[in-house]
């Protein structure tokens, strides 16, 4: 039996500068410290739910829009279970796919993915109607199949509906995925979920958190307006 | 007219986006699938926490010596409350975490109060998880009970030094932890055991309290008797507990018992030779340097178990 | 934990809820209540600074990118974010979360009213200018009646995201329905999933109420022209 030392060796755990400590509203030392083990990895598990979700959600919605401009009947269903999502807290909602799915990213990509649906899809088929008449029946009249209607006039011409589309999904995601760290200590939700635990909520974890998250989502939106100016020239001079 | 160029930047979006598309489905699939059972003589332990940074720290302490001696550890930080993450080890979704003696007797198997010592509370967990396929490992000297703070002006206002007196302050709200409204060592403890009436109850999600109590949102609030506001000299009034609502709360790892006997005697050796060392002053000094100067709850526990030999 | 046992709880968890919600009526009313005044007290500030605001810029048709730009950087402003940093500012409790929720609804409203009065055909503007009519004989007996369908879409959207937004300011002591949610410990799934289902409830309540309201005010006629709303 190992003897009980007479009490445990506190180290010095260093002291963080006054910054720190007096939680004044904005420490960049704490940001520089903490970059690599709390910010940076939080930021990088956020890029790649958000990643995962968008791309998951655009196969999906594409496929489906696709669908729905050949067959119409899928659209009624799919307005009303949308209507219904968006009323659903999403954290209420990654809490009841947990016993189905586990506690895991897959049940938090569940969630992510339809809430991205719900936005991408009707953007995606009114995109894709939006060739105007006159031009389908020119094109129809030039004698190109369905299909090359379809890539060579709808699609093009959907693209500013489906890059808007994108803007609002990428950046509601970023939005939703802060609360997934409710559920999993993962996402830049995370940090700020844990400086509210604290006896002195850290206002530097919550700002710099809370700020890659906005400044994340942003660049995000501003990227995606660069891409559809890049793929629809003709659009530059129309609004938002 | 649809130029040549459109058509093929079209194109190529829609090739693009297709691949990419195609990419993170692949990158997600990869990403996202379940973790494989190592087929290894030694079990994985599966370490959880509960939801504030005391059991961040725990786990981060039992996690790195328990690496330090060779075996595989899987952990799962942050998974919630009591309810929660007891139910996680029972169902086997971890297999290992830290718990509060008290809070095993009177929250997970509802006894309406905790034995009158220490030791007896620790026996009567023991007791009761072994009944359930869990193992209760040694105790640690520290104690962090639920406690009623008020803030050193209400203290004076209302003559306030125990529990009871709150019953002086007439009508007031009481802020804790949303789990601590039905408890019988939170709010429905502090209520019925000294005849408080007149109390309502506000949740607040941990660590709020302090800012409720520091505002005037409530009057008293349950918090932790080892967090670092609290330490001398405080702002805030720990109001005493002769009743003993709160029980006694020494740290003791439940492991699933199956799971202790196939990792081998070198696993319970290494947790208690680190239980043994968490004393209360140990774990007040490692919460101060996680709540006041900001380190992670990994070098705090880096360094406490290296000063201590176990790492 | 298999298949079947995962389609057990959830299916459990549901006849659960409803018997949550039949087993604590005033409970989850007075919880409900609470959050109708958070949603309400938040839906007013918004109302307050961003429509006469968007009405104003539209009218004028001026200052189109901070009406637009105010729904993309409101959309980037995660619900979490807000409540996080309004309670570093303003405490625990009510107005903390009122704040962050009411800036959560100023995008769609100061969006939509900037849109809906800058929409208005020009020629009917230049009819009534025509008439004799002054700048705010015009901006209240033309703009605004035309107006009012994409307005009050704006209204619907802010009102139903805050509804839903609500739980989360629990955290952060804004009481409400969240409180039942975030506290998954006390209440069980079944309690969660009953929450959930008063918020949509109340959800689609304040929809309803909001969708009354705009055809008691709108005026005949322009209720017969159709306005497409924000496809969210």
């Amino acid at each position: 039996m190992s003897p009980l030392a007479a009490g445990p060796i506190i180290p010095n755990f260093g002291h963080g500068n006054s910054c720190v400590t007096g939680d004044h509203i904005f420490c960049w030392s704490w940001v520089r410290d903490h970059w690599n083990d709390t910010l940076g990895p939080a930021l990088v598990q956020h890029v790649e739910l958000t990643a995962i979700a968008v791309g998951i959600g655009f196969a999906l919605a594409f496929t489906l829009a696709l669908l729905a401009h050949r067959f119409a009947r899928l659209e009624h269903p799919f307005g009303v279970f949308s209507a219904l999502l968006y009323t659903i807290p999403s954290i209420a909602l990654f809490q009841l796919l947990v016993p189905l799915t586990g506690l895991s990213w897959t049940t938090v990509e569940i969630a992510l993915v339809a809430y991205t649906l719900v936005i991408l899809f009707p953007n995606f088929v009114a995109g894709l109607r939006s060739a105007p008449a006159e031009v389908l029946e020119a094109a129809r009249g030039m004698g190109l199949t369905r299909r090359q209607i379809l890539l060579r006039v709808e699609l093009p011409l959907a693209v500013p509906a489906i890059i808007g589309g994108l803007r609002i999904a990428v950046v509601s995601t970023i939005s939703i995925g802060t609360i997934a760290a409710f559920l999993l200590p993962k996402g830049l939700g995370y940090p700020i979920f844990v400086a509210l635990g604290n006896p002195t909520p850290f206002k530097t974890e919550i700002y710099s958190a809370g700020g890659l998250a906005v400044g994340f989502a942003l660049a995000c939106d501003a990227g995606l307006v660069g891409v559809r100016r890049m793929l629809s020239p003709w659009t530059r001079r129309g609004r938002t | 007219m649809i130029r040549k160029h459109t058509r093929r930047a079209a194109k190529a979006a829609f090739a693009i986006s297709l691949g990419v598309a195609i990419v993170i489905g692949l990158f997600a699939a990869v990403l996202v699938r379940p973790a494989h059972a190592k087929t290894t003589a030694a079990p994985t332990i599966v370490i959880g926490t509960k939801n504030f940074a005391e059991e961040f720290i725990l786990g981060q302490l039992y996690k790195q010596a328990l690496e330090a001696k060779g075996f595989h550890v899987s952990y799962k930080e942050n998974i919630g409350a009591t309810e929660i993450v007891h139910a996680a080890l029972t169902s086997g979704k971890i297999n290992f975490y830290p718990e509060y003696t008290g809070v095993v007797v009177q929250v997970v198997y509802h006894h309406a109060s905790s034995p009158a010592t220490a030791a007896a509370t620790y026996q009567l967990a023991k007791k009761l998880e072994a009944q359930h396929g869990i193992s209760a490992l040694t105790p640690t000297p520290m104690s962090d009970t639920d406690a009623l703070a008020v803030t050193n002006a209400s203290a004076k206002k209302y003559g306030l030094k125990s529990v009871a007196d709150l019953k002086k302050a007439g009508a007031f709200k009481l802020g804790g932890p949303p789990t601590c409204k039905t408890r019988t060592t939170c709010f429905l403890g502090y209520t019925k055991r000294y005849g408080i009436t007149k109390a309502s109850f506000v949740p607040l999600g941990i660590g709020l309290q302090y800012t409720a109590l520091d505002k005037g949102d409530v009057l008293a609030a349950d918090v932790f008797t080892t967090d670092p506001p609290l330490a001398k000299p405080s702002k805030y009034t720990v109001l005493a507990d002769p009743k003993h609502v709160t029980g006694f709360q020494n740290v003791t790892p439940l492991v699933k018992t199956s799971v202790l006997n196939a990792a081998g005697p070198n696993f319970a050796k290494t947790v208690d030779a680190v239980s043994a060392k968490v004393t209360t002053a140990a774990i007040a000094a490692m919460n101060k340097a996680f709540y006041v100067d900001k380190q992670s709850a990994k070098s705090i526990a880096a360094k406490f178990l290296k000063a201590n030999g176990l790492l | 934990m298999d298949e079947a046992g995962a389609h057990v709880i959830v299916a459990g968890a549901f006849t659960g809820a409803f018997r949550f919600i039949v087993d604590n009526p005033g409970f989850l009313a007075t919880k409900a209540w609470e959050q109708l005044q958070l949603t309400g007290a938040a839906l007013g500030i918004a109302l307050a600074v961003a429509l006469p605001l968007g009405i104003v810029l539209g009218h004028l048709h001026r200052g189109s990118g901070v009406a637009i730009g105010a729904s993309i950087v409101g959309r980037a402003l995660p619900s979490l974010v807000l409540i996080g940093v309004f309670l570093t500012v303003l405490g625990v409790g009510f107005t903390n979360n009122m704040v962050a929720l009411a800036v959560l609804g100023t995008g769609p409203i100061l969006t939509n009213s900037y849109t809906a009065v800058d929409g208005v055909e020009r020629d009917v503007v230049e009819a009534a200018r025509g008439m004799g009519m002054t700048r705010l004989q015009i901006l209240t007996r033309v703009e605004l009646p035309l107006a009012l369908p994409l307005l009050f879409t704006g209204l619907r959207i802010a009102a139903v995201t805050i509804v839903a937004t609500a739980p989360v300011a629990a955290v952060a002591g804004g009481g409400g329905l969240g409180d039942i949610i975030v506290n998954q410990a006390s209440y069980r799934l079944s309690g969660v999933v009953g929450a959930s289902l008063c918020v949509m409830v109340l959800s689609a309540g304040v929809f309803l109420v909001l969708f009354g309201l705009q055809a008691a005010v709108t005026p005949r006629g322009v209720r017969r022209t159709k306005v497409a709303g924000d496809p969210e």
